[in-house]
């Protein structure tokens, strides 16, 4: 076993959820209906999500019982700047994404790479203004004349 | 057939100056595809095709394996310094490559991916020339039968690989298991878990999902540390003398090699598994046989020697079925069918009577690109490895912007820049809560396939399984995956007893 | 080497081509076009397309890149066309299959009526086929007559399309067969050629053993008989009242304006008559070369939706065994 139980514990529960979730709901309605000779579509998932239960729940219960015979508590939050600082890159990149849904990625690039960059600290302008554009430049050679599909 | 003479003229065809100058420029611009993150041989061959077309069709074919070979080489590069598979069967060689390389021993991670790739390849190439015309057909004795018994040993056996916990190892293998079912259903059509998305149709797309959970997600761990330390650098470049490869090192990756070769070339004469099982078979028996599995993805040369070597077996193994049967067993055997038949040739078993010439030129060409991918790879590590000098920050910008770069290029959309950003999140869980990505996904790729052959045993059989009897490679797996359950039940067993015991010692 | 003649020879005759379509003053195309591909890299569908996008860059001026997007048998990459808002500069090579039989057999997001057809270039040459040494030898009555004799009879499906025809086939003759699902021809290929299966499928595949006689052709699926296997028999022929011919069309979204849609059949035209392409189609693939203009394959398409409907309906729906 690692030596972090709480987080397999919390863990273990996470995924456990997650698999009941599958199993009672998403898979049965989702999962594709039909008889056929071979297998049922929705048996290979529904053995996977069982699998997922099992090992989860398993691993939930040890990590409980050690926890308890250490006597470690079960919750210990993390300060709520430590979860910020783990969210906003998943953020950034959220934002780059619906950017590229309406703009072609060649243009937005400079301006979400610069942007990181400073937000990473980075004060020297010719630094982020090159490496902002060498690789849109980059792209745009690559899409527009080797590949010839356009600006992507 | 054809004499002695004729098939040494045929060889040594290949060895002009102008055909290597070609099969170098594949070679080359392969290579240099192949290093940035997110690119791949798809790409290499969407700028190469055109090229092609004014080409004779030997120099075109060549070409075309030149360029297979240097993104193959090329790849690993980036998988090594950033964690950023090029291709799905990359994704392997990140597991040992990338924390080799972090820690501070980014040229000797290099050096044996890149030995190990060739020699895979070369023994491949030898291998095929060697037994294509007599045994292709051996191929065909593995039916539906075998390759459900051979993935059922696989995904067993990768799932005793799990290491650090068996229960997350399985559980992440369960959610690798369903999400290989997603897709249509090969046998009622009926569309499983694809929530209405036309690109769910086939199947949740592995580069997006490769791409995310390794490489972005790595990105963000990364954005973590260097908060945490700044002014580190991504990659820490060590001290000369801990970073080049001694002849003493290589010699003791050599037994993995030669190994991992074996079971590259085995996955790939058999058509349809492709690179990355073999890969990730090749990582799994290594470690399983080493004396220290635990230093297995922690920067193992052993663990990148197994993956880069069978990696790059599979291709030319997979020609093995294609030039013998007729049967393309992997995408790269695929696109040489193409090539070939726009240049005329027919491809399958009739190539040796009637264009005998042209496929042992095409053998000694491949030979020459392997020898070339050594060169172009050397050169290229000196220059490449200087990456680990670029500052953090700056190297996490751009290779986000890389990921989302080499997936818009592919045409996959906004719906694959979504599945990347998905996998990132599923990534960095796996990450920070230490599931294993391994069982993951190897469970993710061998599930369609185990799937369909399952499916096509049942009702060839009409559900006896008595075929078995008349079987005997696939009731020889079969007994293989039992004895393999007992051997995990036990080891398992073992260790348990023995953490009880420390428990109570302490 | 003569290919480099034949290169020399369609290059002046493209030119020539190219001259007369100058002289039209129409600035589409103005940038390089993309042609989508259903189906895998390597596969017959694939392989003329590339060929097709060669001949067409001459034609047109401009590159055409081609793109794969493979999925349900060209299913996703129409889905993706639907959405397209190039305006004839993406275009989808592939197979009346996918758009006749396609929408009946699964809920897609597309219909005949969301694409227009610009041109059939080549007929397919789907066939059911087997492998050498059977123990019903090579022709289509020595099958039905040991599948009578021998229930569980095994068959190779690629398609729901070809399975239906399979099912009503098995209706008719009274046979009690084993469907095997396979995914595409690579998947059917090993499974015909060692015996595993008896009988199945083949979309091109096919075409590879005509040579080497490794994988005879039991029953053509086209409306003629196979060029290179003339001795199957057509389903009509053989005794059922299916018409199951494909042809492989060039498609673009709906609301393309008329003229880029004229200018595409125009080079279109130029391609099914350029030798390089005619060579390679009929005697590499074994395809059959033809030009049917947009109203023509329309029709038949929308002919081959109501005959595949009738079928439907009368094995009662989507089969499922």
């Amino acid at each position: 076993m690692t030596d972090t139980p709480r987080k397999n514990f919390w863990s273990g529960l996470g995924v456990a959820t997650v698999s009941v979730v599958l199993i009672t709901w998403i898979i049965p309605t989702y999962g594709g209906s039909g008889f056929a000779f071979g297998l049922p579509p929705q048996l290979l998932a529904t053995l996977g999500a069982w699998l997922m239960l099992a090992c989860a729940a398993a691993l939930s219960i040890v990590s409980f019982i050690t926890l308890k015979r250490d006597g470690k508590p079960l919750i210990a939050f993390p300060e709520f700047g430590h979860f910020w600082h783990q969210t906003w890159p998943f953020l950034y990149v959220l934002a780059f994404i619906v950017l590229v849904d309406r703009f072609p990625l060649t243009w937005t690039a400079p301006f979400m790479i610069g942007a990181l960059l400073l937000i990473l600290g980075e004060r020297r302008w010719h630094v982020v203004v090159l490496s902002s554009i060498i690789p849109a430049a980059g792209l745009y050679g690559l899409t527009a004349h080797l590949m010839r599909i356009g600006v992507v | 057939m054809i004499g002695f003479d004729a098939i040494l003229s045929a060889f040594i065809a290949a060895l002009h100056y102008e055909s290597i100058a070609i099969i170098f420029g594949g070679v080359l611009l392969g290579y240099i595809v192949g290093v940035i993150p997110g690119l791949n041989r798809a790409v290499a061959i969407a700028i190469a095709i055109p090229l092609t077309f004014y080409m004779s069709a030997y120099a075109a074919i060549a070409f075309l394996i030149g360029l297979s070979k240097g993104t193959a080489a090329g790849s690993a590069v980036s998988a090594i310094l950033l964690n950023t598979p090029g291709e799905p069967s990359s994704a392997a060689t990140c597991l040992d490559g990338y924390p080799m390389a972090k820690n501070g021993k980014p040229r000797k991670a290099l050096k044996v991916g890149l030995l190990a790739s060739v020699i895979g390849d070369l023994l491949a190439t030898l291998l095929l020339i060697a037994v294509v015309i007599p045994f292709a057909s051996v191929a065909l004795k593995f039916g539906p039968y075998e390759l459900t018994a051979i993935l059922v040993f696989a995904l067993v056996f990768v799932a005793g690989m799990a290491g650090g916990s068996f229960l997350k190892g399985l559980a992440a293998g369960g959610m690798g298991i369903i999400l290989g079912t997603v897709g249509l259903d090969p046998e009622t059509g009926a569309a499983r878990l694809t929530f209405g998305y036309a690109e769910l149709m086939e199947g949740v797309p592995i580069l997006p999902l490769v791409i995310g959970t390794l490489a972005l997600a790595e990105m963000f761990a990364q954005l973590d540390e260097h908060r945490r330390n700044k002014g580190a650098s991504v990659i820490k470049l060590g001290k000369s003398s801990e970073d080049s490869l001694s002849y003493r090192e290589f010699k003791s990756t050599l037994p993995t090699i030669f190994k991992s070769t074996g079971v590259g070339a085995f996955v790939g004469a058999l058509p349809g598994l492709g690179p990355t099982v073999g890969a990730f078979m090749a990582y799994g028996l290594a470690k399983r046989t080493a004396k220290d599995p635990d230093s297995f993805g922690k920067g193992n040369p052993n663990g990148i020697a197994a993956a880069e070597s069978a990696d790059n077996a599979v291709i030319p193994a997979s020609y093995i079925p294609l030039f013998g049967l007729g049967i393309p067993g992997s995408v790269s055997a695929a696109l040489l069918v193409g090539a070939f038949m726009i240049h005329g040739i027919q491809v399958g078993p009739l190539m040796l009577r009637e264009h005998p010439e042209m496929l042992f030129t095409l053998f000694s060409g491949m030979i020459v690109a392997s020898v070339l991918m050594l060169v172009v790879g050397w050169y290229g590590l000196r220059i490449f490895a200087k990456v680990t000098n670029v500052p953090p920050h700056i190297v996490i910008a751009i290779v986000i912007f890389l990921c989302l770069a080499g997936i818009q290029v592919q045409g996959y959309g906004t719906f694959g820049l979504a599945t990347v950003f998905v996998f990132s999140i599923f990534g960095y869980f796996l990450k920070k809560f230490d599931y294993s990505f391994v069982t993951f996904l190897v469970a993710f790729i061998v599930t369609p396939m185990l799937e369909m052959n399952l499916r096509q045993s049942v009702i060839l059989s009409g559900g006896d399984i008595g075929i078995l009897l008349q079987r005997p490679i696939a009731l020889a797996f079969v007994v293989f995956t039992a004895l393999m359950v007992l051997h995990l039940a036990w080891t398992a067993y073992r260790r348990w007893l023995g953490d009880r015991l420390k428990a109570r010692q302490s | 080497m003569k290919l480099k003649l034949l290169g020399t020879a369609i290059l002046s005759s493209a030119m020539a081509f190219g001259a007369a379509g100058l002289a039209q003053a129409d600035d589409f195309p103005s940038k390089p076009l993309t042609l989508v591909v259903g189906f895998g890299a390597g596969g017959s569908t694939d392989i003329q397309a590339r060929v097709l996008a060669n001949v067409l860059e001459e034609n047109l001026g401009q590159p055409v890149n081609v793109v794969n997007q493979p999925g349900a048998g060209g299913g996703v990459a129409l889905a993706r066309l639907a959405n397209n808002a190039d305006e004839g500069y993406t275009v989808v090579f592939g197979t009346s299959m996918t758009i006749t039989f396609g929408p009946l057999s699964t809920e897609t997001t597309y219909e005949l009526d969301d694409f227009r057809y610009v041109a059939g270039v080549t007929l397919g040459q789907s066939a059911i086929v087997t492998g050498e040494d059977r123990a019903f030898g090579d022709t289509w009555e020595g099958l039905i007559e040991y599948a009578r004799e021998n229930p569980g009879t095994s068959y190779a499906t690629q398609t729901a399309l070809d399975r239906m025809i399979i099912e009503y086939i098995a209706r008719q003759e009274g046979l009690d067969l084993r469907i095997v699902p396979t995914s595409g021809g690579a998947g059917m290929a090993p499974l015909i050629l060692s015996g595993d299966v008896d009988f199945g499928y083949s979309g091109g595949t096919h075409s590879g053993y005509a040579d080497s006689g490794e994988m005879p052709v039991l029953l053509s699926l086209a409306e003629d008989r196979l060029v290179a296997f003339p001795d199957a028999p057509t389903l009509p022929e053989a005794g059922y009242d299916i018409n199951a011919a494909e042809i492989r069309v060039v498609m673009v979204p709906k609301d393309v304006p008329d003229d880029r849609v004229e200018r595409l059949a125009e080079a279109l035209e130029a391609a099914t008559r350029d030798e390089r392409f005619i060579e390679i189609t009929e005697e590499r693939i074994l395809m059959p070369v033809t030009y049917i203009p947009e109203d023509e394959v329309t029709q038949t398409l929308r002919d081959q939706i109501e005959g595949y409907r009738t079928l439907l309906e009368e094995l009662g729906g989507v089969p499922e065994d």
